[in-house]
């Protein structure tokens, strides 16, 4: 029977073609909107990401205990061998080791004394291998306003408005001063490559980035860096796998009576946005929520429909001599085989838009004044597991629901009454 | 009008499948407000919160003062001219005198800033008046994300160190007298909150302030020597940058919700052009126009969307009224992020946004209903008494 | 450093307080704090000099050479270790400019950079940066008399002559017999203790006694605070005029 029906949809393309084009397109609209809101939540925390914890970040169980003072004394040393082995260990994330550090930006005079002082803080990051996920992580490229990217040892981003004040121009000279992680007073020469937008005032007015290399060496840290951050190759925060990756390397690495440990947390754990994350979590989950009620009444209506317009069809066919119940049940087995198909489609077409926008993200740049680091000019969505799932909800149990009500009339059609319809 | 009652008893008469669809549509109406209303809501609230903490309406700032930057808090700090100095005694601004310091939790040393408030101001929400006598202590205020860092509780005594107006070193003890519950990180991150009177005192600044902040409303008084007055537009300048950038991701569940409405009227609008070819064949008959019939089929459609506008209403207003009046109860302690909002969400509906909403829905609504209606223009009469679609 | 260097020096006037007659019994304080003070004054000296700094990751040493010219000059430069090796330092009047030869940059210290630690140690830039002469900043009165490592001690408190003043009074311990400061303590306004400073060794050098070993302590801060040693210190010597110029940090 199911094979007679099909045949019947594939070829009366009134009766299926529409009803399915309609189910497809508000499958569509529901996982799209799933998988946007998915990807609107980690933008929310992307920055943070991107600038603090990473999506995981290990660091020393000491370091991890005052990490918002910035305690370097007692960064992570011998990272190479560490940073090896979380590579090797956790595929799907980049890797990447960075240095947190506050201090004095000094700029010369011609004579090569202080001309311009400014108290800055910055990071420092692996800047000069091409293949470095900090360019993306940072958002630099888009955010860069004058000069130029660093391409070698010794050049220094720093921030645009930082850079009004202290009135230096690409090219010029700046010594950092800092301290080093023993407490010695240390001295960099930087050549300043460019300058960059943060687009988050405190940023934007103290804020510098040099090259991971150039702040070990300069603050005594050969092979140390406060953390390794971890990323997830989609850039996207996956919560489970990110407590499972922790969860395992502590389990490896942690010695509790050992202050010098690495310990590992998740974005979650350490940034403190648990409850925030919480929290915008129940608000996408309320507007999913009444989304999908409304996409199943417009589909439920459309099933509703779909059978009534049928109304002579299912006429005919009682006229002829089929049962009742048969033609209630071949309905709702239509009506389920263009929910599967049109949630399936839907579902496709849903997830592929997604997915595209998960890749290369929606450019707002236009719509922005200025390109920022902090603030991504790039919208992206995120394809989750249940995003494959969330349409069917709509797509076949509305669709299904429709029918079947609508279906409930063929009950109470009289035979004698069917001629006479036929007959107009 | 005559086609206008037509459409109207058209609808009605299709029962139950208009009400669907009405119900439908006005889902997509209030959740539009709904949540641009929750949206404006948490801006706004972030932003009052802000003012209520921090911002005021407006402050003025010893002229050496930079927030950004420390070397500045040296020097910046100056008795109040006499303008401002008659607004502080009528309530209508409170000074903060903020001075660096250092603490040394858990051995370690930090450095923070220290801020003056006077107990009794009644111009920014810190609730001040908690920094009461702290049995020979000094009183203390920190905010939640400080209290966490500095693994600080309430009752608890801190050594802070300091630098009086002549360099001296002065280091005494306060008691915590309260966590402030606060998500504005202007008042919590890095700082301590002591009674401003003993700051100045121990600070050997009598008078002195770092910046005085206006109560919200006041009018600033004219161009003061030395100080610089720094308007709510100047200092909300950053919190704006993001809600802009933040709307524009915002639009795109807007343009969802449209496409949702756009759906429902769509499917229904394409199966009433389908389904009714005799009845128009028998409207041309009786001498309708081509025209009037795709205006009474476009009218039906957008008489759906009107009549959503009003069950929205039925229900909507009720129910987003209780919202807007309860609040939107956030989970634990949704502000120990930094994130400017209080423990419950009030969501904003402007006129603005309902009258856009319900304007720009029913333009989508009658905009989809004519769309398929344009195939009722090549339609034969003769063709559609007998049902066909020519 | 330069606080410590000085608190060597009061040391060092012991030397001189042993060739001056002793004060009689009920001196005021003012009488021997001038004393240990007349006795710590020297118009030049050199000094080498290792200061040991524990951290959390262990213990570094620093060593260096210092040159000083009356109160309001000094010159530094650090030997080891390799890193800090040729970092000058040159104070003059209120001045702080340092040296690097990584960089070749002289680098005016100013502001909050002045309040970070020296070194990593338990001492600023600041505590460098003071009048060494105690009877220009305070009025002592004895308070009591305490024996420390077995020499009798005259107990001062320092009280704060002017306002500008890091300290706002201090407790030192002068052996009774050598006029040197044995212990001090520094206290802030509300006289809650900041920091402390310990003599835990003397040496003689020609009939000389002179601290070998103290220990710096910021009392707010955990740890075990800095320890400092004399290798050599030679006095009243000759001082070229140009060690005390900004281009002798670049040579």
């Amino acid at each position: 029977m199911i094979n007679f029906l099909l045949k019947g949809l594939f070829r009366d393309r009134s009766r299926s073609l529409f009803p399915f084009l309609i189910v497809a397109a508000g499958v569509m609209l529901t996982v799209f909107l799933h998988a946007w809101l998915s990807g609107a939540l980690s933008s929310m925390i992307q920055s943070t990401a991107h600038y603090r914890t990473g999506h995981v970040c290990v660091m020393t169980k000491a370091y991890s205990e005052k990490a918002d003072q910035v305690p370097n004394d007692l960064a992570l040393l011998a990272i190479d061998t560490l940073v090896m082995s979380l590579r090797q260990r956790y595929t799907d994330l980049f890797w990447t080791p960075r240095i947190s550090f506050g201090g004095l930006l000094d700029i010369p005079d011609e004579k090569g004394e202080t001309k311009e002082q400014s108290p800055v803080s910055g990071i420092g990051v692996n800047l000069l291998s091409a293949d470095s996920p900090e360019w993306k992580m940072l958002n630099i490229r888009p955010a860069l306003v004058r000069g130029q990217l660093p391409s070698q040892h010794g050049e220094l981003l720093i921030a645009e408005e930082l850079a009004r004040k202290l009135h230096v121009q690409p090219g010029q000279k700046a010594t950092l001063i800092t301290s080093t992680m023993y407490g010695s007073m240390a001295y960099f020469n930087f050549t300043i490559a460019g300058t960059v937008r943060f687009g988050v005032g405190p940023m934007d007015r103290s804020a510098i980035i040099a090259d991971l290399a150039d702040m070990q060496q300069a603050m005594d840290m050969q092979q140390g860096a406060g953390e390794i951050v971890g990323f997830f190759k989609d850039d996207l925060y996956h919560e489970e796998r990110a407590n499972a990756i922790a969860r395992d390397f502590n389990v490896a690495n942690l010695k509790p009576s050992d202050k010098f440990s690495p310990i590992m947390g998740t974005l979650r754990t350490v940034s403190g946005l648990a409850d925030y994350l919480d929290y915008v979590g129940s608000f996408s989950g309320i507007i999913l929520t009444i989304f999908v009620v409304a996409m199943s009444i417009v589909l439920w209506n459309a099933g509703l429909t779909g059978s009534l317009r049928r109304y002579g069809e299912i006429g005919l066919r009682l006229a002829i001599g089929e049962e009742t119940g048969h033609v209630y049940r071949s309905m709702m087995v239509e009506s389920l085989m263009i929910g599967i198909a049109g949630s399936m489609a839907g579902t496709a077409i849903g997830v592929a838009i997604a997915y595209y926008l998960q890749v290369h993200g929606f450019d707002i740049g236009s719509m922005m004044k200025n390109s920022t680091m902090m603030i991504s000019d790039v919208i992206r969505a995120q394809v989750e597991p249940f995003t494959f799932v969330i349409g069917f909800l709509p797509g076949i149990l509305a669709t299904f629901l429709g029918a079947a009500i609508s279906g409930i009339g063929i009950y109470k059609r009289q035979t004698s009454q069917l001629f006479k319809e036929l007959e107009t | 009008m005559y086609i206008f009652k037509l459409a109207f008893r058209n609808i009605l008469g299709a029962g139950l499948r208009t009400w669907l669809n009405v119900v439908a549509l006005s889902f997509s109406f209030v959740a539009i407000i709904f949540l641009q209303g929750i949206y404006t809501g948490m801006n706004d609230q972030v932003e009052q919160a802000t003012i209520d903490a921090f911002y005021g309406g407006g402050q003025f700032w010893e002229k050496s003062y930079d927030p950004y930057d420390p070397l500045t808090l040296d020097d910046a700090h100056a008795p109040l001219p006499a303008s401002l100095e008659d607004l502080v005694k009528s309530g209508q601004a409170a000074p903060l005198l903020i001075r660096p310091a250092a603490i040394y939790p858990e051995g370690r040393f930090r450095t923070i800033l220290l801020k003056g408030i006077a107990p009794q101001q009644n111009v920014l929400s810190i609730p001040s008046s908690l920094l009461k006598d702290g049995e020979g202590l000094i009183p203390a205020l920190i905010g939640t994300r400080m209290a966490k860092s500095t693994g600080l509780h309430k009752g608890d005594e801190l050594t802070i160190q300091w630098r009086d107006a002549h360099g001296t070193f002065d280091a005494r003890t306060v008691v915590i007298a309260d966590i402030v519950r606060t998500s504005v990180q202007e008042i919590d991150n890095g700082q301590v909150w002591i009674p401003l009177d003993q700051l100045q005192s121990l600070s050997a600044m009598p008078g002195h302030a770092t910046m005085v902040v206006l109560k919200r409303n006041t009018q600033p008084p004219a161009m003061l020597q030395g100080w610089e007055f720094r308007s709510l537009d100047y200092l909300l300048q950053d919190l704006h940058a993001v809600v802009r950038s933040k709307r524009i991701g915002g639009s795109i569940l807007y343009l969802v919700l449209l496409f949702l409405a756009m759906l429902a009227i769509f499917d229904t609008q394409v199966l009433s052009i389908f389904r009714r070819k005799k009845e128009m064949g028998t409207l041309m008959a009786l001498g309708m126009t081509r025209w009037s019939i795709i205006e009474l089929f476009t009218l039906e459609g957008g008489l759906h969307g009107i009549l959503a506008a009003c069950v929205a209403a039925l229900y909507g207003i009720p129910l987003l009224g209780y919202i807007a009046r309860t609040g939107w109860e956030l989970p634990g302690a949704a502000d120990t992020v930094g994130f400017a909002i209080g423990e419950k969400l009030f969501p904003t509906y402007s006129a603005g946004l309902i009258v856009g909403t319900t304007v720009l829905v029913l333009l989508v609504t009658t905009i989809v209903s004519f769309l398929p209606t344009r195939k009722i223009a090549q339609l034969k009469p003769t063709d559609a008494l007998r049902g066909k679609m020519s | 450093m330069r606080r410590l260097l000085w608190s060597i020096a009061v040391l060092i006037s012991s030397v001189c307080c042993g060739q001056t007659p002793r004060l009689p019994q009920g001196a005021s304080g003012d009488e021997i704090l001038k004393k240990v003070d007349l006795n710590m004054f020297s118009e030049n000296k050199i000094i080498l000099s290792r200061m040991i700094i524990h951290g959390e990751r262990g213990s570094r040493t620093v060593e260096a050479k210092s040159w000083q010219r009356g109160t309001r000059e000094s010159f530094s430069e650090f030997l080891a270790p390799a890193r800090d090796k040729g970092t000058k330092m040159l104070k003059l009047q209120d001045m702080l400019w340092t040296y690097s030869p990584s960089t070749d940059r002289t680098i005016l210290i100013s502001g909050h950079m002045l309040r970070q630690s020296l070194m990593g140690s338990d001492l600023s830039y600041e505590d460098m940066m003071e009048d060494p002469h105690l009877p220009h900043l305070y009025t002592a009165t004895v308070s009591s008399e305490e024996a420390i490592g077995g020499r009798l001690c005259w107990v001062l408190d320092l009280a704060a002559r002017k306002e500008e003043i890091s300290y706002f009074s201090r407790k030192v311990w002068v052996d009774k017999a050598r006029y040197i400061l044995l212990k001090e303590n520094l206290y802030a306004k509300s006289g809650k203790l900041l920091k402390t400073m310990d003599i835990r060794e003397v040496m003689e050098v020609k009939s000389h006694w002179i601290a070998k070993s103290i220990l710096y302590k910021d009392a707010l801060k955990e740890g075990e605070g800095t320890e400092f040693f004399v290798d050599s210190i030679v006095l009243d010597t000759t001082i070229p005029d140009y060690i005390f110029s900004k281009a002798a940090l670049r040579k």
